[in-house]
């Protein structure tokens, strides 16, 4: 379970352009179920998203995981609890020109020290799952979106996080390629995996995948 | 005479080193004070965000006052040429009444950051900053230490005078010369010897022991502590004698210079090296009853004994070595 207590993110702070992003967050997400923060651009839902991730810490306030504070962790800790935890889905993918997509979702699994050829099989066996064995070997580059998408998704899952955060993951996807994700997103539901995302778009934030639905605007919640 | 690169090196790390913590003095007291790890308020997380910045600039402070005393001794004996008298540190030391005080003052910054340095890598290990407290209030209390030792320098270093006659090693380290290090200096080869191999085995015994059994980290430190006492005693009493091969040449300091091949170094680094993670061993201690440093204490002070046992046991290895390998007969059949 994440528990967020009072959260609030200021950037630039003290400055002439501090920013309030988030306003005393308080909430609770269960695990097992998948939860999208919904608001428009500005409303603070990637910035919540990354301190549920570990990515920022909060300007005040906690973020528990299972009880245990993580927002307040040294760093040595925060890595490990952000290689092993979570598993990060990039609203751009964020995966690395130049390499294959099996080395792009082999890579955040380089530091755990698991002997190579069992990434490999993992990785191969994350391809085939989402359907895209056949495009192992290809430069990422050379991937189209829907398939760039999903070695992110596959890249997210090699370390086997408990939590998946995906920010606007649709975002750059036709229709199609969004209702592919969605399929994905269901069967994440059906394994028990906690799913924390963000997204305007109703195709997503309306569909039966998403258990729960939390709307913000202006760095608040303002219904859910 | 203070222009030069060695004095110039020891001045700016002091200075340095005062200044870093008195830039980190308003922050230990803020910590002392609002450190509380079960509030999310923003100045709570704003001592956690800054806590790195300022351990790092502290251990920083503490590592370069671990160099400067190697670099205040070999700069003592590279000096002694300029001065009338001198024919190594001692002379260089006594050339006025700071020499001595600021190279003691530097020697006890050294081990007390050392402890520092142990109890900071502790508290680094755990994940609820359990003796961010402890190392701050300990950081305030060594800002004078250092400031002492910056003090003493600027004395030391803005005094020295080349016109002046000093005192060579002869009349401090010999026989006839009363105090302690003339009682030293006089202790017969064969008792000195077995003080120094009874002294420095119990504590590479103890040490050893603490590595295996983790059951003694006070001791550990007890026994660091009276082994560089005796180690000392014995350079003094008879490891000297046979590296100078000269039955009364007694001086700690000549086996530092290029006409002993550097010697001393081979000596006094793993000593030091020693004595320090034997004080880190015993300084951590007090900690091991904490949580979250109930696995952490035990890990680090055994591999801390272990680093002192090694220390003690390469001093034995190389003082036996000097020995052995001298031309000088001190002890007949």
């Amino acid at each position: 379970m994440i528990e967020l207590r009072d959260v609030r993110k200021v950037f630039n702070e003290g400055q002439h352009n501090e920013y309030a992003a988030l306003s005393g967050i308080s909430l609770t997400i269960e695990p097992h179920r998948v939860t999208a923060l919904r608001g428009p651009s500005g409303s603070g839902k990637t910035t919540l998203l990354t301190l549920i991730g570990c990515l920022a810490r909060p300007t005040s306030g906690r973020v528990s995981l299972h009880g245990r504070d993580i927002s307040g962790l040294p760093e040595r800790f925060l890595t490990e609890i952000r290689r092993k935890t979570f598993g990060f889905v990039f609203q751009q993918f964020n995966l690395i020109k130049g390499m294959s997509a099996l080395e792009n979702i082999m890579l955040p699994a380089y530091p755990t020290g698991r002997p190579h050829k069992e990434l490999k099989a993992r990785a191969g066996s994350l391809l085939e799952r989402l359907r895209l064995s056949h495009r192992g070997g290809a430069k990422v580059e050379w991937l189209s979106g829907g398939e760039q998408q999903r070695v992110a998704i596959a890249r997210a899952l090699i370390n086997d996080p408990e939590v998946l955060i995906a920010d606007e993951p649709t975002a750059n996807l036709d229709t199609a390629l969004a209702k592919e994700f969605l399929a994905l997103l269901e069967r994440f539901g059906e394994e028990g995996r906690t799913v924390i995302l963000t997204s305007h778009d109703p195709l997503v934030v309306e569909s039966a995948a998403v258990h729960r639905v939390v709307d913000m605007r202006d760095g608040q919640i303002v219904s859910e | 005479m203070i222009f030069q690169p060695a004095i110039i090196a020891l001045l700016s790390a002091s200075l340095v080193s005062v200044a870093m913590l008195l830039a980190a003095a308003p922050f230990a007291a803020q910590v002392i004070r609002h450190w509380d790890i079960a509030s999310g308020s923003e100045r709570q997380l704003r001592l956690e965000r800054r806590t790195y910045l300022f351990s790092t600039l502290t251990v920083f402070v503490m590592a370069t006052q671990l160099a400067a005393l190697l670099l205040f001794v070999f700069n003592a004996d590279k000096m002694s040429e300029m001065f009338v008298g001198a024919m190594c540190a001692v002379g260089t030391l006594n050339v006025n009444p700071y020499g001595f005080p600021a190279l003691i003052a530097q020697m006890t910054v050294f081990f007390l950051a050392a402890a520092w340095l142990a109890i900071n890598h502790i508290d680094t290990r755990a994940p609820d900053y359990p003796l961010v407290r402890v190392k701050y209030g300990a950081l305030l209390a060594l800002l004078p230490a250092v400031a002492l030792v910056l003090g003493l320098q600027l004395e030391y270093f803005l005094n020295l005078e080349a016109d002046v006659i000093t005192s060579c090693c002869g009349s401090l380290f010999s026989e006839d010369t009363k105090g302690l290090s003339g009682d030293l200096a006089a202790l017969p080869p064969v008792p000195a010897m077995a003080i120094f191999y009874v002294g420095m085995g119990a504590a590479i015994a103890i040490a050893a022991w603490h590595g295996l059994r983790r059951n003694a980290g006070y001791l550990v430190a007890l026994a660091s502590i009276a082994a560089f006492a005796v180690a000392i005693a014995g350079i003094l009493a008879f490891v000297s004698l046979y590296i100078y091969e000269h039955p009364h040449h007694h001086c700690p300091f000549c086996i530092l210079k290029p006409e002993y091949g550097h010697q001393g170094y081979l000596l006094y680094v793993p000593l030091f090296v020693a004595t320090a993670a034997g004080i880190g061993a015993g300084a951590i201690q007090p900690f091991r009853g904490i949580a979250s440093l109930r696995e952490v204490v035990p890990r680090v002070s055994a591999r801390l004994a272990t680093v002192a046992a090694t220390g003690f046991a390469l001093v034995v290895v190389v003082a036996t070595w000097m020995v052995l390998r001298s031309n000088l007969i001190l002890l007949e059949g």
